[in-house]
Formats: C-alpha cells, sequence, structure tokens
C-alpha cells in the first residue's frame, strides 16, 4: 500500500495548499498578537487552514466509492448564510443595536461626512472596470471601500461570489488597519493649521434627545429609504430594525442579545464560513492580489473624499465655525476606530482640541452612508450593467 | 472609452450623487425629529405620583 493510500491528504498536498495554510496562520496571527478584528479574522485563518487539506470533509467532495457529491458543512452553510444573505443581515440587526445615533442629532450637518467618504468606493469601481473586470466585479471591489464587512459581503455575494473570499479579507484587514492608512493621507492634505482647528462646541456635545425623536428615526428611516430605492431596503431595514430594539426601550433583554449572543454567534459563523471560499485554486491568483491593492487604493480615497468635502465646506464657513478637515476622515463606516484615530490625531498637535464628539458623529454617519452606498449599488448595477 | 468604462462612470456619479441626496434627506428628517420631537424633561416620579393621586381626589 502506498503513501497516496495510506495519507491521501498528504499525497494531494500542493505548493498552493501549503501557501494557503500560510496565510490562514497569518490571519490568526494578525487576530491574537495584533488583535486586528478578531473576531472575523481567526475563524476566517482557522476556516482557510480546514479547507485547504486535500479532501477536507468540511468541503463537498465527490465520494471515490460511489461518484456521489458528499456535502460539506461549509458548503452547507454557505449556501444557507452567505449565498441566501442571511448572516450578513442579521449581524447587521446586531449593529444596528450597537449604534447610538443622538451623536447625529447633536451635528445632524456631519451626516454628510457619511456621503463624502463613500468616494472611494466609487472611484476604485472605475478603476477595477479599467483594469478590466466587468461591472458586477468593479462594484463588489470597489464596496471594500465601504469599510463595512457586511455589506462588502452582500453585493460581493450577489455580483461575484467567486471573489467573496479576497474581497472579504481586504474589507476586514483594511478596517483594521484604519489608525495606519488614514493618519498619513490626513497630514498629506492637510496643513497643520488646519489640524488644529478646535469644533469643541459645549451646548451641541451635552445636547439631550428626545427618546421619540431617537424611536421614530430608525422608522422614518426604513420607510424613506423603501420609497426612494426599496432594494436597499434589507440593508437599511435590518439596521433600523437593530436600532429601533435598542431604542424603544422594552426590549432591553432582546437589545442585549443582539449586540452580544446575536452578533458572537453569527460573526463565527460567517467568518468561517467565508473561509470555505479561500481554498487554493480560488485564492492563489493574480486577481487576489490586484484586490487586495484596490481594497487599499479604495481606503485612501475614502480619506481622500472626507477630507476634501471638509476643507470644501470651509471655503463657505466664516472664520470660528469651520471644521476640522480631519473630521472629514471619520465618515467611513470603521467605528468607532476612525473617530478614535482622529481625536487622537487632534490632540497630538494640541492636547487641549478635543474632537470626540464631532468624530463619532461623523463616523456613525459613515455607518449609515456604508449602507446607503451598498444600497445603491445593488440598485444601479442590475439596472444598468 | 467602452461601453463598459462608460456605464461604470455613469453608475458612479449616479451613486455618488445619489448617496448625498439619501443622506441630505435623512439630515432633514433628523431636523424635523429634533423640532417636532424636542426633548422634554421627565418628571420625577414623585411628582407624577403626586400628580395622579391629585386627579384622583
Amino acid at each position: 500500500m502506498g503513501l497516496e493510500q495510506l495519507l491521501p491528504a498528504i499525497a494531494g498536498m500542493t505548493w498552493q495548499h501549503l501557501v494557503m495554510i500560510g496565510i490562514g496562520l497569518i490571519l490568526i496571527y494578525l487576530a491574537i498578537a495584533k488583535n486586528y478584528e478578531p473576531t472575523l479574522l481567526l475563524p476566517m485563518g482557522f476556516g482557510a487552514i480546514l479547507v485547504n487539506i486535500p479532501l477536507s470533509s468540511a468541503l463537498t467532495q465527490i465520494d471515490p466509492a460511489t461518484g456521489e457529491a458528499v456535502e460539506g458543512v461549509l458548503n452547507i452553510f454557505f449556501d444557507a448564510g452567505i449565498a441566501t444573505e442571511i448572516f450578513p443581515l442579521l449581524i447587521f440587526i446586531a449593529i444596528g443595536a450597537m449604534i447610538d445615533f443622538a451623536p447625529l442629532f447633536r451635528n445632524p450637518s456631519l451626516l454628510l461626512f457619511g456621503a463624502a467618504a463613500q468616494f472611494g468606493i466609487f472611484i476604485t469601481m472605475i478603476f477595477a472596470t479599467l483594469l478590466g473586470y466587468d461591472i458586477r466585479e468593479a462594484a463588489s471591489i470597489g464596496i471594500i471601500g465601504a469599510a463595512d464587512g457586511p455589506t462588502s459581503i452582500v453585493v460581493a455575494s450577489r455580483f461575484a461570489p467567486n471573489l467573496l473570499g479576497p474581497i472579504s479579507v481586504a474589507a476586514y484587514s483594511y478596517m483594521a488597519l484604519v489608525p495606519i492608512i488614514q493618519p498619513p493621507v490626513i497630514r498629506l492634505l492637510t496643513s497643520r493649521k488646519e489640524r488644529l482647528i478646535r469644533m469643541s462646541s459645549a451646548s451641541h456635545n451635552n445636547k439631550k434627545i428626545s427618546k421619540k425623536a431617537l424611536i421614530a428615526f430608525p422608522i422614518v428611516i426604513t420607510v424613506a429609504a423603501g420609497i426612494i430605492a426599496p432594494s436597499s431596503l434589507s440593508l437599511i431595514g435590518f439596521l433600523m430594525f437593530g436600532n429601533l430594539i435598542r431604542e424603544c426601550g422594552v426590549l432591553n433583554k432582546l437589545s442585549q442579545s443582539a449586540q452580544n449572543e446575536l452578533s458572537s454567534l453569527v460573526t463565527i459563523l460567517l467568518g468561517i464560513t467565508i473561509a470555505s471560499t479561500m481554498t487554493a485554486d480560488r485564492f492563489i491568483r493574480t486577481d487576489t492580489l490586484i484586490i487586495i491593492a484596490l481594497g487599499l487604493f479604495a481606503f485612501i480615497f475614502d480619506t481622500f473624499g472626507g477630507v476634501i468635502f471638509a476643507k470644501f465646506l470651509n471655503l463657505f464657513r466664516k472664520e470660528g465655525n469651520k471644521i476640522n478637515p480631519m473630521i472629514g476622515a471619520c465618515g467611513i463606516s470603521a467605528f468607532p476606530m476612525s473617530a478614535r484615530v482622529i481625536h487622537q490625531m487632534g490632540q497630538k498637535e494640541d492636547p487641549y482640541n478635543y474632537l470626540l464628539m464631532p468624530a463619532i458623529s461623523a463616523n456613525v454617519g459613515g455607518q449609515i452612508g456604508s449602507v446607503v452606498a451598498g444600497g445603491i449599488i445593488l440598485t444601479l448595477v442590475p439596472l444598468l450593467a | 472609452m467602452t461601453s463598459t468604462i462608460q456605464t461604470t462612470l455613469f453608475i458612479a456619479t449616479i451613486g455618488i450623487v445619489g448617496i448625498f441626496i439619501f443622506m441630505s434627506f435623512f439630515y432633514l428628517i433628523i431636523l424635523a425629529l429634533d423640532k417636532y420631537l424636542p426633548y422634554q424633561e421627565e418628571k420625577p416620579t414623585e411628582e407624577f405620583m403626586e400628580e395622579i393621586s391629585e386627579s384622583e381626589e
């Protein structure tokens, strides 16, 4: 009896499998040692190892004796949870339950940065098309710039399931790398004088918001979004449903469950299920490197869009009422990391400059903006492509 | 310029304008909610109970 019969997995191992196992180990290392999005990168890393051992029963295999397909558990999870979009939508309920929209009510104009900082999505989409990707693939790659994992998964699973693995890895990795990506771009685009602008309006920051307004907000937004773009409703609706559970005041137990148990359980399943697409034959391609490079491009141009929009608005604002352009960079969805990064940058320039509250307001705007961007892409691409 | 690039440019333009329209609309919704549902100081429970007992009398 040869090695092939005794240990078929070793016999079937190729260098591509070994590279993927190495990538899985790197993701696990980044999650544990560097604390980069550990809730997602660790399951994805472990899953990458799991699916790259030849003949892994976690994936669907053909039984050589009968010639019939034996379904792997990760394929079952994929078909049930990702292809149907159930897992990312459940995550949206959890995220909605975690978001406090009160900072937006205190500084509503900063909501617009949630639009400006989605610029990277569309410029990346154009760039991906120039590189030869079709519109559906380009949209899926561009959505990495939403800096919002579940939105990226929903768009990619609908338009380019073949690219879901690298898109998810890029989206979650760059979200974790916001403290490294944003500061140099912001420094390049702003002067020290601009970074020193103070926005500490105490009356705004302490303004109390009515409970009724916070309860009405998710309902009104859902109805409004549904009327304007019904295709965006699954994304926005689930986010707002989670938020209504949080704000209604009578479902505290459900709100806590959504924020903790639901979020944790679905995240585990989401991470390991995405890994089912990280097989060597699908991942070790030039495409993966291009997608990872384009993801970085998207994040850089998100920051660019937000900062330049703030500078543009400052052209029309009086001295003493100007916006610190760094706040524009918080319009991405990576919450609260981006707000924290900007606050720290502000403190580095001037220890008495407190940008945290406006930064959080813009960052919450970014959470809505990314979902709206996803909804718009889901509406426009099938119509026009 | 190929038709694919033209379509992508069109989607990108509509997309970015669309997000601004959406977010501006949401901005107006926030302003309206803040105006028509303003914060009101809640009465302390004791005061509330006193009012009820007075009305019962």
